[in-house]
């Protein structure tokens, strides 16, 4: 039974990890905090149910539809919010990015209605038994096209010039500058990764549950997991997502299934309380 | 032949407060060593921002007269289309990339040139600074304050700019040190004829290394000259070249 | 605010005509709500906005959670998320200290400030620790904390349908009825006005003012900016509790959704809208929240038939558009406006003084 509940903990991670990528690359690129990472886990999930039931797109195009959608969205939203905002309050950007889940989850209730829907898709479903575990295929399956969304990220962040680029721009806005980088491009392309990799998180928490804007508070998930993991550090918003997605399976199973939201949020903000800069993340030295 | 660097009737102001640069006249001949004078506040600083194009970045703005690099106006354009123009920037304060290593530093500073030429590029400053080329996979935030000042100017010059902007290179560092880069300044110039406009709150030294100089004094530009020139004006030597802290003599 | 020898006479005279203006406007309003007429002359729905007390009594209590945030994030520079927690504590201690232990109204208000007050500094104490955004997210924990045994007492004491709240009484005046409530509400919302603003202006309420704008720089002169810190959470956390229990009595029933993180938002944006450290603003903020949904609701068709599918889509999705709207102005504020209509109302009234002054 413990392992039953530790794979799905696991499986789920996987996704909530993807998510939890997304928006440290929106943090630690332009310095926001998106409380709205979870609408675009619903946004997915949504353009998942517009690519396949209402357009029906083979699913091939339909990931393209789906990944290129979400990208711009997030470029969309970086030149019209989170630009004009640049140098202003934390209070101000993060009450934005609120503002925005609210405008997004009205406009997608208005336009699908508030019950959910269904998500199918040709993934392949059906169990598979490990000894005495089942895992899902579909499980599976996101656990796997997550981990290598992750490990492609990792890679294109690492090795590649543009890559380098998004690190430099990271690292020092200014300096950034001063090297003549394009700093908005780096940052809008920051925001087109963040949506669109929690869009891929949506697409298959959509067909795992149903695609409704209720996801949004497993999309949200992300913040805690971010925090735990370490807030500037990109693998720390993995391991991070892993631990959330298994805690909220123990607490789900072990404790009662409405304790996962809590027992999280509780373990925040002792993190807060003894060790704020998260598992894997550096003590930054604090400028008043 | 014109000049790299032409400014011309430039004048500065930030959000809602005065002048922080009046009707400044200025360049900066073709592979020209040209310094910038002036004590703190006196609009250095703000100049190379309306140079380089970061005056937005700090709620400036042109109020009057233009930026020319190379005869076309580059006043307004965003800061890194400067840099594809070939303006290089060695910024006050060194801004290096700390998360980033020594090559990798580099690499950012190459991104402007063709994939093939990158290499050569880094080769060029390996072979200006061995000491880079020693700490090339370290973190760029552990050095010393010379060895950054060193991949500053390096990433700067990598992209072979006609036209460099130090700012500030002696702040923090040994004077040693500070003239071993100076002289590397040199070398850079007449290998690649790259025109330097170097900003220096140390005037002699500015003014040995230096062609010709201008001062600034609360935004305006008091005096200008050769090299020589101004060195001997006394304006400079009583205010600035501190020839009044001679033995015994009370210094304002 | 006021000048010296500079200002005419006539002006000071201008100011009280006004305060005995609002005064009895505000003393006539329940009339005008429930008779829907003004002096004998009867006026339509749309006319009155869609307005009867009933919102105007929940705009009183919100401005109570519009003014306690405002003085705290506005003013004290703390950032919270977690206002709604305060709500659900006052409700709880109502719930305690009303349904269970019987006692009096008055003494009950009187416990849930003092457990809100309670609360608020606990809740406070992460920012002694951390900072910025770490302390944001604190307070979100925090809200969910609050939420989970708010619920788990609610379960426990009585039922999934919610806690119910009695009529309360003051003596033998029985708050029954909206108009009476409005009795009690109006000045009670006076009040805390004139306490928070008399509380900013004082030593400590300046000291906080600095330690919200340069806190080394209020360190420096002695301020301890921890303790203030606390003691501003405890007042607002006292206050938003006084809130929550009135709330919950007036709804006469309350279950744990009302306290959602919805509800803490609309603080939040009510005191983007109005102006953020502007006390006057958290009242226009309220205001315009209690609004919007109304003039809405008056505008939107009536009937499918025009407006095709958008218009369909409007008038089935009223709720999902009020909150389009709303989210919408607090975005065109936050990029516009910053400093919300207290803000704009500073520009306007300085540009007619500049322009009054024209040679």
């Amino acid at each position: 039974m413990f392992e039953q509940v530790f794979f799905s903990g696991l499986a789920l991670g996987s996704i909530y990890g993807l998510v939890a990528l997304g928006f440290a690359v929106i943090f630690k690129a332009t310095d926001v905090f998106n409380f709205a990472q979870g609408m675009f886990v619903v946004c997915g999930a949504y353009l998942a149910v517009t690519a396949i039931s209402i357009l029906q797109l083979p699913f091939p195009l339909a990931i393209v539809f789906i990944v290129g959608a979400a990208a711009l969205l997030g470029v969309l939203i970086h030149m019209a919010l989170i630009q004009p905002l640049l140098g202003r309050p934390m209070l101000s950007v993060i009450m934005l990015t609120i503002a925005l889940s609210i405008a997004l989850r009205a406009l997608i209730e208005m336009i699908f209605g508030p019950q959910g829907r269904s998500l199918t898709t040709p993934m392949p479903t059906g169990v598979l038994m490990l000894g005495s575990v089942r895992i899902s295929y579909l499980h599976l399956t996101a656990a796997l096209v997550s981990w290598a969304c992750m490990a492609g990220f990792g890679l294109f962040f690492r090795f590649t010039s543009v890559g380098l680029l998004m690190r430099a721009s990271a690292d020092s806005h200014e300096a950034a500058v001063v090297s003549g980088v394009n700093v908005n491009t780096m940052n809008r392309l920051a925001w087109a990764i963040g949506s669109t990799l929690a869009a891929v998180g949506g697409l298959f928490l959509g067909q795992l549950q149903i695609a409704s804007t209720e996801l949004e508070g497993i999309g949200l998930l992300a913040l805690p997991a971010v925090v735990i993991g370490g807030m500037q550090s990109i693998p720390g918003a993995i391991v991070g997502g892993l631990l959330v997605g298994i805690i909220e399976q123990m607490a789900s199973t072990y404790i009662s299934p409405k304790s996962s939201d809590i027992v999280i949020y509780v373990l925040l903000l002792l993190i807060l309380m003894v060790r704020p800069w998260g598992l894997f993340g550096q003590k930054e030295l604090g400028r008043v | 032949m014109s000049p790299v660097l032409d400014i011309q009737g430039l004048s500065v102001a930030y959000n809602r407060k005065g002048l922080a640069l009046e009707d400044v006249h200025m360049h900066v001949p073709k592979g020209g060593i040209v310094a910038l004078l002036g004590a703190n506040g006196a609009g250095k600083t703000t100049l190379i921002r309306a140079v380089t194009g970061l005056l937005d970045l700090h709620q400036g703005h042109i109020t009057a007269g233009q930026v020319r690099l190379s005869g076309q106006i580059v006043s307004g354009l965003p800061a890194h289309r400067l840099v594809r123009l070939g303006m290089g920037q060695v910024p006050e304060g060194r801004l290096v990339f700390k998360h980033l290593s020594v090559e990798e530093n580099l690499r950012v500073g190459a991104a402007v040139l063709p994939r093939a030429q990158v290499q050569d590029g880094l080769d060029a400053v390996y072979h200006l600074f061995p000491r880079l080329l020693e700490r090339r996979q370290q973190a760029a935030g552990w050095m010393s304050g010379g060895e950054q000042q060193m991949l500053a100017l390096g990433r700067a010059m990598i992209a072979k700019p006609k036209l460099l902007l130090v700012d500030e290179l002696s702040l923090g560092l040994a004077p040693l040190i500070v003239r071993d880069i100076y002289k590397q300044l040199l070398v850079i110039g007449e290998t690649l004829g790259t025109a330097m406009l170097v900003v220096e709150q140390n005037a002699n030294l500015a003014l040995s290394f230096a062609q010709s100089a201008y001062l600034l004094k609360q935004g305006r530009v008091v005096l200008s000259g050769s090299a020589a020139e101004v060195a001997a004006n006394p304006l400079m030597k009583s205010s600035y070249l501190g020839e009044a802290k001679v033995a015994g003599e009370s210094t304002p | 605010m006021n000048t010296t020898n500079s200002q005419p006479p006539a002006t000071n005279f201008s100011a009280w005509g006004w305060l005995i203006f609002w005064a009895g406007a505000l003393a006539y309003l329940p009339t005008l709500l429930t008779e829907r007429a003004l002096f004998g002359m009867a006026l339509s729905n749309t006319q009155l906005l869609n307005l009867g007390l009933t919102q105007i009594n929940l705009m009183l209590i919100s401005m109570l959670g519009a003014l306690s945030l405002n003085y705290l994030t506005g003013c004290a520079g703390l950032i919270s998320i977690g206002h709604a927690a305060f709500f659900a504590t006052g409700a709880m201690a109502a719930a305690i200290f009303d349904n269970q232990l019987g006692w009096p109204f008055p003494l009950v208000l009187l416990a849930c400030g003092l457990s809100g007050a309670l609360v608020g500094t606990l809740a406070g104490l992460p920012s002694l620790r951390v900072r910025g955004l770490y302390f944001v997210l604190s307070t979100l924990a925090v809200h969910y904390v609050v939420a989970y045994v708010f619920l788990e007492y609610q379960f426990k004491f009585f039922d999934v349908v919610g806690i119910p709240y009695a009529a309360p009484r003051i003596g033998d005046f029985e708050l029954n009825t909206p108009v009476r409530w409005y009795a009690f509400l109006l000045p009670l919302v006076v009040l805390v006005y004139l306490g928070l603003k008399a509380s900013l202006q004082s030593r400590e309420g300046l000291a906080m003012r600095a330690m919200r704008d340069h806190e080394l720089a209020a360190t420096s002169v002695g301020v301890d900016v921890r303790i203030l810190r606390l003691k501003a959470f405890g007042l607002s956390s006292a206050i938003a509790s006084v809130g929550g229990a009135l709330f919950a009595y007036y709804l006469s029933n309350v279950t744990s959704e009302a306290f959602n993180i919805s509800f803490a938002i609309q603080f939040i944006a009510m005191i983007i809208i109005g102006g953020m450290g502007s006390l006057p603003g958290s009242l226009v903020g309220a205001a315009i929240w209690l609004l919007l949904p109304s003039i809405i609701g008056g505008l939107s068709p009536q009937s499918n038939e025009d407006g095709g599918f958008i218009g369909k889509m409007l008038v089935e999705n009223r709720a999902q558009l009020v909150q389009l709207i709303f989210s919408l102005l607090v975005i065109v504020f936050l990029i516009f406006a910053p400093d919300g209509v207290a803000g704009l109302a500073r520009n306007l009234k300085n540009r007619i003084a500049a322009w009054r002054q024209r040679p």
